[in-house]
C-alpha cells in the first residue's frame, strides 16, 4: 500500500478554466511511401500543406517518416497517453487536411455516447431541498 | 485549390495571431447590444435564510480575462434590431450585489435556443459541430434566462439583461460518438439496407462567470 494524498486535496485539472488552454494533441506522425500509389495524396500533402499546418501549430510536434510498402498513416498522440491513427490511403491532400484537423480537435478520449450535455464536478449551488428548513408549508 | 488552401491556413492559424489582443476588443458593447430586454423579476428565495448565512464580502472572484482574444459570441441570433436597453428595476439594483456576494453561482445560458444550466468550470457538449471555431477560441455567451446563487435568482423575462453578467466559454475541441448503425428492413422482403451515421459535437468549457456591477448602469 503506497502512501497517497488525501482525495479531497487533489485538484482536478480543467482545461480552459482560468485563462489557460492547452491543446490535447501533442504530436502527429505522418507516414508515407514513395512507391505505393495510395500514398500519392499523402506525398502531395507533405510537400504542400504540411509546412503551413506545422507553422500554424507550434504546439504540435510533427514527425514525417517513410513506411515502405504500406499505406500512408497519420498517428496523433494525446496528453492522456492515447493515440489515434487514421489511414489515409488514396486520399487527396485536402481530404487529408480534414483528417489532420480532426486529429487536432480530438481530445484523445474514446468516442462514447453522452446523453447529458453538461458535465460538472462543482457541488450543487442551491443544495438539496429540505422540508425542515425555510419558511415551511402551511397545510 | 489555392483559395481553399489560403482559407484553411487562415482558419488554422492560432487565435492569438488572428485577432487583435483582448484589451483592444470591446468587453461590452456599451449598451447597444441589449436585445429585447424588458424587465427583470427578482425573486428572493428564502429571504429569511439571509440572516442565517453569513455573506462573504467578495467571494470567488474569477480570474482575469483570458489572454486569448475573443471570438464574436452572439450565437443565438445576432440579426435582431438593436433597441434601447430597458431601465433596471430597483430590486435588481438592490439584490444583485447580494447575489454576487454569495459564493456559488449558476446561470442558464441559451445556445441556439437550448438552455444549459452551468456553473464555472463545467463542460458543455453542444448537440452540433460549431462551424468556424478552432480549439482555444473564447466565446462570450450573452443569452441567459436565469442567473442565481444559493439564495437568490435573477430571472429574465425572457432573457436576463446582458449587461449584468459576463459568461465566457473556451472551445475545447470536437468529439464524436460511436458509429450508429440502423438496419432498414421490411417484412416479407429479404432486402436489408444498413445506414450509418456519426455525429460530431463541439465541446465548450465555461471559463468565466462574473456578475457585473450595477452602479454604472442606468
Amino acid at each position: 500500500m503506497t502512501i497517497r494524498a488525501v482525495k479531497t486535496a487533489v485538484s482536478i485539472g480543467r482545461n480552459g478554466v482560468g485563462g489557460s488552454f492547452i491543446l490535447q494533441c501533442q504530436k502527429m506522425d505522418f507516414h508515407y511511401c514513395d512507391w505505393f500509389g495510395s500514398s500519392k495524396g499523402m506525398n502531395g500533402f507533405i510537400k504542400s500543406l504540411l509546412p503551413k499546418f506545422a507553422a500554424a501549430h507550434p504546439q504540435i510536434e510533427i514527425t514525417v517518416s517513410p513506411r515502405p510498402n504500406k499505406h500512408p498513416v497519420i498517428i496523433g498522440h494525446y496528453i492522456n497517453g492515447k493515440q489515434k491513427a487514421i489511414c489515409t490511403r488514396n486520399m487527396e491532400p485536402l481530404q487529408i487536411l480534414k483528417k489532420v484537423e480532426l486529429l487536432r480537435d480530438a481530445s484523445g478520449e474514446k468516442n462514447r455516447r453522452i446523453t447529458k450535455p453538461v458535465q460538472s464536478i462543482n457541488p450543487s449551488v442551491r443544495g438539496v431541498w429540505s422540508p425542515y428548513h425555510g419558511e415551511g408549508i402551511t397545510v | 485549390m489555392s483559395r481553399a488552401l489560403l482559407r484553411s491556413v487562415l482558419e488554422l492559424r492560432t487565435p492569438i495571431t488572428r485577432l487583435p489582443p483582448s484589451f483592444l476588443l470591446p468587453i461590452r458593447t456599451a449598451g447597444a447590444r441589449c436585445l429585447h430586454q424588458t424587465s427583470q423579476i427578482v425573486d428572493p428565495v428564502q429571504q429569511q435564510l439571509e440572516a442565517g448565512i453569513p455573506l462573504q464580502p467578495q467571494a470567488q472572484k474569477p480570474s482575469s480575462s483570458s489572454p486569448i482574444a475573443e471570438a464574436a459570441s452572439n450565437i443565438s441570433s445576432s440579426s435582431q434590431p438593436t433597441t434601447q436597453p430597458a431601465k433596471l428595476h430597483p430590486s435588481v439594483r438592490q439584490l444583485l450585489p447580494i447575489l454576487a456576494a454569495q459564493p456559488g453561482r449558476y446561470i442558464t445560458i441559451h445556445i441556439h435556443g437550448k438552455p444549459y444550466l452551468v456553473t464555472e468550470g463545467d463542460s458543455v457538449r453542444l448537440p452540433f459541430k460549431m462551424p468556424g471555431v478552432t480549439p482555444g477560441d473564447v466565446l462570450r455567451l450573452n443569452r441567459a434566462t436565469n442567473l442565481g446563487s444559493r439564495d437568490y435568482t435573477l430571472q429574465g423575462s425572457p432573457y436576463v439583461d446582458e449587461r449584468l453578467f459576463e459568461c465566457r466559454a473556451v472551445v475545447i475541441g470536437t468529439e464524436a460518438e460511436p458509429m450508429r448503425t440502423l438496419v432498414k428492413k421490411k417484412r416479407r422482403c429479404r432486402r436489408k439496407k444498413t445506414v450509418h451515421s456519426k455525429h460530431r459535437f463541439t465541446i465548450l468549457r465555461i471559463s468565466e462567470l462574473k456578475v457585473c456591477d450595477v452602479n454604472g448602469l442606468d
